[in-house]
């Protein structure tokens, strides 16, 4: 991030809090971060995380009963004042911010042909006539990479395989030239083979464009040498945010860290003993005061628990939310401070090597 | 992909099961069959995880479910012990004989929600198939045995006894799953997918929990998923099925650092993160899936194959073997 | 060794139980077992008979409410609270236990079809079609007029019409539960039919059938109210639908609403209630099935 000019998508401190019947749900818990125009970036965490509810804030997707604080900044415009005009701005979402979700089945309309659905957009927010329509929705559907684009704009979507139906769904986000286009878990319900051409394509797209992009996702490989900066969630909250290769190479937050440690890996040998991370993520209703991975990482100490860490700069365009980032003297002290005394500040128990307690090879299995 | 042949078989005492040319074919409509798998053979040995990739729709589900005949296969033989002197031929069982042997293969399921009864409390799932095989109440000792099952996978008996699967989570339920399977005592556990839908840090727990399962009350494992990474993670023998047939058998060591059918490199190197062995082209790939009503003739892989040639249309190949434990179906096997 | 404490999410599910049984659950509640007590308990409870003629010299029935008759009378001076409860008693009898015949018919043959499929299934899903096609009223009015017109057959005939429904819905439900892993699961335990059916169906498909109970009561009660006007309910005694029918002539109706309008607001509080209580129980369950964990 420049930070020369003001970028063009600026989220702050968002929080969005559910009320449900066990409770007020903090989904969302100050999130922040910048989208430059024609970059793109990857919002990785698990479920419960708070990734997919971050997205669809910017989508105004959210259920009305949610309730949003912060400041959500789309081009010098407050996408939040928008969304309670609602009327006015019909020709922002699906034109300028556009979407593209997990299961293309179901973000297709089972009973129209493709060709429709993709015309549709750009009859409806961009006034084409139904010809005009027609002919850029072949050429849409040329563009994603699908053979015969004019057979198949007269298909239904179940005639499609679900490699295709992807593309179709990209092609109707992309209808209305949108400088942002959010994919949450595109690749997800597709397989492996086709999975990569997607991300290739999308990737391609965003590049001839000039679009930015965010990939929500579980998977930090489909991030993996495709987005400029990663976002890791956790809990409602930003763990790490740097450039993609900086969460590869060097990851400064224990979660991060935990994360990449827990995953098998397809060039190790086999049966290589995996390292889970002990516990479970924090109560949604309850979020703590301090660190919300504090109860699960090997470093925690006192200050831990007591005051949740900021997101603060640690490099170059790198920040974490951390008292003992990984790599640095605070993380040794920690690590070897719990070590010695066996357990961390929340009393998860750790190994003389600086292990925790039942990642390790013998140990009796515990609680998922 | 070819295919046929069974020169991947494997002889011998410590066989513990043999599928051979397994056929599962489903009517759908009039005249139209659903080739489901084709041809099918494979052995497991004791002791052994035997791992099957392969992409949604490639068999592996069904070949799972046919090999604990759920339903019947419609040909083929699945042999327990075939070279013991004592072989059970399980399609060739039915009604209470085929009952008696049930509990030697159990399974686990993609699903762990799904996998459960909603409405039966956590023990009694746990404690079904041993009521299923007692008179009446399943005694102290019965009892005892679901207790342990239940510390050995990590559950609290106590939580068990009382609570139903919707008050647990994924994880948790995957370690119920897997207990209710354990407490009959079988030879093999066959996973269907058990980690793919959990979260990855929930991942590991389960399949460092499968490995001790497998270590703890000596299990053979067929470990079926798409997930080419936990799959290297946990097998020693692999099977790459495509479209109801097998591409590739082998050793998963010489597997993974020499695969030799085209599909199996498309599938190391299109993995998030890919194989040290194939280079970014082997991904690629044609999109033209062919649907298993209509499987292409020749070699079934060949639609999408970027090296397919004029005979991979007419002749379907043969399963040959390379180098020791590795084989493929393929006219151009990458050597 | 750690172990599970406490599962996640126990505390919670409580919460949303307790929330979810409010005023709109126990209202109708209340009035039913109100309703179902007083039926039960009409012969020891102090009510007048009501069959006697209570004809007041020099005035012409039908009388209106009073300190004496609280519903008023009918045409002929019979007390109207003692005989709507003699008909609750009619009517939710043929209601409950129609339905308690349907269900047991209908559901085990739904079930057993759902769950063995082949030719059992065809065979039954050709019953029920059959059924479905033929026009109830007639085949009702068919079997009372060959036989009579008790309490028996009346609740017999409505049966035969809801076993078709009732066994479609316990077919479709066993099936899309036969197909979930739990029952693989059992069966690769070695669990025979009649246990996966007792114990693993049984219990998940009882819950939509549940709602489906209640809703069938109300229905039989009306259909009995049909037969009445038709002429066709029992051919002694009191039933909800017949004294409807004999305060629904126009005459009575302007001059004496209340003939019938004391047992119209009966059986509509009472149909009211039960689907009521349908609905609740039913978005109740529905919690408890999909409130899942993590």
């Amino acid at each position: 991030m420049t930070g020369r000019q003001a970028p063009l998508l600026s989220v702050r401190d968002l929080k969005v809090v559910f009320p449900t019947p066990i409770g007020m749900v903090h989904a969302v818990d100050g999130v922040s971060f910048d989208l430059e125009a024609g970059q793109s970036m990857g919002i990785v965490g698990e479920s419960g995380s708070g990734k997919t509810v971050t997205a669809k804030t910017l989508m105004n997707l959210l259920p009305s009963y949610a309730l949003v604080d912060g400041s959500v900044t789309f081009d010098g415009r407050d996408l939040r004042a928008l969304s309670a005009e609602r009327k006015s701005e019909k020709h922002l979402w699906g034109v300028e911010i556009s979407m593209v979700f997990q299961d293309p089945m179901t973000s297709l309309n089972p009973v129209k042909k493709v060709g429709e659905q993709i015309a549709e957009s750009l009859r409806y927010h961009l006034g084409e006539t139904r010809t005009a329509a027609r002919r850029q929705a072949g050429d849409l559907l040329e563009q994603v990479g699908i053979p015969e684009p004019g057979r198949r704009l007269d298909e239904y979507p179940h005639q499609l395989s679900g490699g295709l139906r992807q593309r179709v769904v990209i092609a109707a986000a992309l209808a209305c030239e949108p400088r942002i286009l959010i994919a949450d878990e595109p690749t997800t319900s597709l397989d492996v083979t086709v999975q990569k051409h997607i991300l290739d394509l999308l990737d391609d797209l965003r590049a001839e464009r000039g679009m930015s992009m965010i990939l929500v996702t579980h998977d930090l490989g489909v991030v993996k040498g495709r987005t400029d900066e990663v976002m890791v969630m956790y809990a409602g909250r930003t763990m790490e945010e740097a450039p993609t290769e900086e969460i590869f190479s060097r990851q400064s937050h224990p979660y991060t860290e935990a994360l990449m440690e827990t995953i098998p890996k397809i060039n190790s040998a086999g049966h290589t003993r995996l390292m889970p991370i002990p516990g479970q993520p924090p109560v949604t209703t309850s979020p703590p005061i301090g660190c919300p991975f504090a109860d699960r990482c090997r470093y925690t100490t006192d200050r831990c628990v007591a005051q949740g860490p900021l997101l603060e700069a640690l490099g170059d365009d790198h920040q974490v939310a951390c008292h003992t980032p990984v790599g640095t003297p605070a993380a040794e002290t920690a690590l070897a401070a719990n070590a010695a005394r066996g357990h961390t500040a929340t009393g998860l128990e750790i190994h003389h090597s600086g292990v925790p307690v039942g990642a390790v090879a013998d140990g009796p299995a515990e609680q998922v | 992909m070819a295919g046929r042949g069974t020169v991947q078989l494997r002889g011998g005492e410590d066989v513990i099961l043999r599928v051979e040319n397994l056929v599962q074919e489903f009517p759908v409509g009039r005249h139209r069959v659903v080739h489901a798998v084709s041809d099918v053979s494979f052995d497991l040995l004791k002791g052994e995880t035997l791992g099957i990739v392969g992409e949604s729709g490639c068999g592996k589900s069904t070949t799972a479910r046919a090999l604990v005949q759920l339903p019947p296969p419609t040909s083929g033989r699945v042999v327990l012990d075939p070279d013991s002197g004592n072989e059970v031929d399980l399609t060739g069982l039915s009604g209470n004989d085929l009952r008696d042997v049930r509990p030697r293969l159990q399974m686990i399921f993609q699903d762990p929600i799904s996998s459960l009864n909603p409405r039966r409390r956590v023990r009694d799932i746990v404690s079904e198939g041993l009521e299923i095989w007692s008179d009446g109440g399943i005694g102290t000792e019965g009892q005892e045995r679901v207790d342990e099952v239940l510390h050995a996978v990590g559950i609290d008996p106590a939580a068990a006894a009382s609570h139903r699967p919707h008050q647990f989570s994924g994880g948790q339920c995957q370690r119920i799953s897997i207990a209710r399977a354990l407490t009959v005592d079988p030879e093999i556990l066959i996973c269907d997918e058990p980690v793919s839908a959990l979260d990855v840090s929930v991942q590991a727990k389960i399949l460092n929990l499968l490995e001790d399962m497998k270590a703890r009350y000596d299990l053979s494992l067929i470990f079926i998923s798409h997930d080419l990474s936990v799959v290297r993670n946990v097998t020693d023998r692999v099977v790459v099925m495509y479209l109801g047939k097998i591409c590739e058998v082998g050793d998963a060591d010489r597997l993974y650092e020499a695969p030799a059918h085209p599909y199996t490199r498309a599938l190391l190197a299109s993995a998030p993160e890919p194989a040290r062995s194939v280079g970014v082209a082997d991904a690629v790939l044609g999109d033209d899936i062919p649907s298993p009503t209509e499987p292409p003739s020749g070699c079934r892989f060949r639609t999408r194959c970027p090296l397919a040639i004029e005979k991979c249309a007419t002749e379907e190949p043969q399963m040959q073997q390379l180098d020791g434990d590795h084989f493929v179906a393929c006219h151009l096997p990458r050597v | 060794m750690k172990l599970t404490a406490e599962p996640p999410m126990d505390e919670s599910s409580e919460v949303v139980k307790a929330r979810r049984l409010g005023l709109g659950f126990w209202l109708p509640t209340g009035w039913m077992i109100l309703i179902v007590g007083v039926a039960l308990l009409a012969p020891v409870l102090p009510l007048k008979d009501p069959t006697d003629y209570f004809i007041r010299p020099g005035e012409r029935p039908p009388y209106p409410p009073s300190a004496d008759h609280w519903f008023g009378t009918d045409q002929d001076a019979r007390d109207m609270f003692s005989r709507i409860i003699s008909g609750a008693r009619v009517s939710l009898a043929v209601g409950f236990m129609s339905v308690a015949m349907s269900f047991i018919v209908g559901g085990a043959i739904g079930m057993v079809a759902g769950l063995v499929r082949g030719w059992f299934d065809r065979l039954a899903s050709f019953l029920f079609l059959v059924l479905l096609s033929f026009p109830g009223l007639v085949l009702v009015i068919l079997i009372i007029t060959l036989i009579d017109r008790s309490v028996l057959t009346i609740s017999v005939t409505l049966a035969i019409a809801g076993i078709a429904p009732v066994g479609r819905l316990a077919r479709a439900a066993t099936m899309s539960f036969a197909e979930r892993e739990f029952v693989i699961a059992a069966r690769t335990l070695g669990a025979r039919n009649s246990r996966i059916l007792f114990r693993e169906l049984l219990p998940n498909v009882v819950i939509p059938m549940g709602a489906l109970v209640l809703l069938g009561v109300a229905a039989a009660i009306v259909a009995e109210g049909g037969l009445a006007f038709l002429g066709l309910s029992l051919e002694k005694g009191e039933t909800w639908g017949k004294l409807i029918r004999n305060g629904a002539g126009s005459r009575v109706l302007r001059d004496s609403p209340w003939v019938a309008f004391g047992p119209i607001t009966v059986m509509f509080l009472t149909l009211a209630s039960i689907n009521y209580i349908g609905d609740y129980l039913r978005d109740f369950f529905n919690v408890r099935e999909t409130g899942l964990g993590r």
